[in-house]
């Protein structure tokens, strides 16, 4: 691939490379994600997802290779310049700020989206609560904006950290196993959230699944990373009837599931 | 919200008219649980409302006490200028201290801050032609119009409450949401555009210009400064009151300095030996049974609102 940037992408990696000790986790993966995308990002355990991701979350250095948000190359940025280079993300397992409440939490985020990170007198609690209220009905959790966020349903956590990520209005969202633990019927629901967030928006979406139900029916597009490496990479029809996806990843053919 | 309101009018009222009804000792009293609680409310910014224990904030009370003490002594300034030093720097001194402190966390934190008191205790202690080494530094009184236990007592409640105030407002304000924040989940406040290290690094330095002010305070209540103000068991003081009053709460620590220093004179005065043991004994009940502290006492709201971690 072109080294060069193209900027109607939003997200790009180039040759990106990450090696564990003897392992070589992330193996030279191009990837373009162009605005408005649903892109989904699949493989088996140990295929690299996870570290691909915190790679371009800025958790994790990188080897050798780029990364490109909106055309600029934000390798080696701490994860705090991330998002205000507009990514979003939530995390495998779910993060919070579990002794505020919902609202705080929605209420923190903005606050440091509008950078009031060091106004020391005002009183925080009466600052952006109807645009958190908003973010909060958004996800369906107005009615649980007073509660400790701690206390919440695993899936309405799930929902808030959602919230969380949105308050920073960002250009691209990253989502790692977004209904990891979450019932079939809540998965769908969640990710019928997010794709209506990101049509109502024109949101561009990453995310790593496990449910392949899920993943068929919200992806625009799909990339199967194996070993470390791009294996196959299309609309989900191309990608269900590939058959080297099918013989190293569904290990079935996956046409008759559907 | 509001019988918090009500409790903070009364206990308004009732230490403002306390000296007409107390004897000069009980003011003194007084004055020592308002300076201790200040102390104890500056740490607990970090401890509470940060979630970062330091062994070390004998250090900024000390630095607090020294810096007044030697421009009032040796440079011949009155007190009221020379106490604005007592705040800027201790400030000083945690934001240096605090820029390699707030790199690690949990024990090394705590390790770390632990050997920079030690560290300004040794050179107040060695430090004989500036600070008078063990000797310590005497006759550093406040101007006469001070000098008069209520006089004093006014003054240091005027200077505590404002203080107070002035935290209060820092813990409720945005900088107080990012402290929050990076407690209770330094990933996740990162990846919303939080610099966790910067924000730790203010509030130490916030933390310990309240710690000093404390220390220049205690300086002209008692009338001389010792190098043992830096020394760790120092340290230990505010960390002490504040588990006893509850570090969750803002007025904790001056529930918790109220009770330390009553128990400590009601204990020491009958059975000054045991009074470590007593005490030791009493923390270790509070951590137990209590884990909210004393204000756990009154109404489980605290309790239900912050539940813990699962």
């Amino acid at each position: 691939m072109d080294a060069v940037p193209q900027s109607e992408l939003v997200l790009q990696t180039v040759g990106l490379k990450k090696r564990f000790g003897g392992v070589q986790a992330v193996n030279g993966v191009d990837l373009a994600v162009p605005l408005g995308d649903l892109r989904a990002i699949i493989g088996p355990n140990g295929a690299g997802k996870t570290t691909f991701f915190n790679l371009i979350t800025g958790d994790l250095a990188h080897d050798s290779g780029h990364i490109y948000l909106r055309g600029e190359e934000v390798s080696g940025l701490a994860p705090h310049h991330l998002c205000r280079r507009g990514l979003g993300r939530t995390f495998q397992i779910t993060s919070i700020f579990r002794r505020l409440s919902a609202l705080e939490n929605v209420q923190t985020a903005l606050l440091s989206h509008y950078r009031r990170h060091y106004n020391l007198l005002a009183p925080a609690r009466r600052l952006y609560r109807d645009d958190a209220f908003a973010l909060l009905e958004r996800v369906g959790l107005h009615e649980q904006a007073g509660k400790a966020s701690g206390i919440l349903s695993h899936g309405d956590q799930r929902r808030l950290e959602m919230a969380i990520a949105l308050a920073s209005a960002p250009r691209l969202l990253l989502l790692d196993e977004p209904t990891a633990g979450m019932a079939p019927r809540e998965r769908h629901a969640l990710m019928g959230l997010v794709s209506g967030i990101a049509h109502d928006t024109g949101l561009t979406v990453v995310f790593t699944e496990h449910d392949m139900d899920v993943v068929f029916a919200t992806a625009k597009r799909i990339t199967v990373l194996h070993q470390g490496s791009v294996l196959a990479e299309g609309a989900p029809a191309e990608v269900r009837t590939n058959p080297e996806v099918q013989r190293v990843y569904l290990g079935r053919p996956a046409s008759g599931t559907h | 919200m509001g019988s918090r309101r009500a409790l903070v009018v009364l206990l308004l009222l009732v230490v403002s008219l306390a000296p007409l009804a107390l004897p000069p000792f009980f003011l003194q009293l007084l004055t020592e649980i308002a300076i201790v609680g200040l102390f104890a409310t500056a740490f607990n910014l970090l401890m509470g409302f940060g979630g970062m224990v330091s062994f070390g904030h004998a250090a900024y009370f000390a630095l607090g006490a020294y810096a007044p003490a030697l421009l009032v002594r040796d440079a011949g300034v009155p007190m009221l200028l020379a106490l604005p030093a007592a705040p800027m720097v201790a400030a000083a001194g945690a934001l240096v201290f605090g820029f390699f402190i707030v790199r690690l966390t949990h024990t090394y934190f705590a390790m770390l801050s632990l050997a920079f008191a030690q560290i300004v205790f040794t050179v107040i202690f060695k430090w004989k032609s500036l600070t008078g080494g063990d000797d310590g530094l005497l006759d550093v009184w406040p101007p006469a119009y001070l000098k008069s236990p209520i006089a004093y007592y006014y003054f240091t409640l005027a200077m505590v409450g404002l203080s107070l105030l002035a935290l209060h407002a820092i813990v409720d304000s945005p900088f107080g949401y990012m402290l929050k924040a990076a407690r209770e989940n330094p990933r996740r406040a990162r990846s919303i555009g939080i610099n966790v290290r910067r924000h730790q690094l203010l509030a130490f330095g916030i933390s310990g210009a309240f710690s000093g002010l404390a220390g220049g305070l205690f300086a002209f209540y008692n009338g001389s400064v010792f190098p043992d103000f830096a020394y760790f068991t120092k340290s230990f003081e505010p960390l002490v009151v504040a588990l006893l009053g509850g570090v969750q709460s803002f007025l904790g620590p001056l529930a918790g300095a109220f009770a330390f220093k009553v128990l400590e004179w009601l204990i020491s005065r009958q059975w000054p030996v045991y009074w470590p043991l007593f005490l030791g004994a009493t923390v270790v009940a509070v951590v137990v049974l209590l884990p909210q502290g004393f204000v756990g006492l009154f109404g489980r709201r605290v309790w239900m609102r912050y539940p813990s971690r699962s």
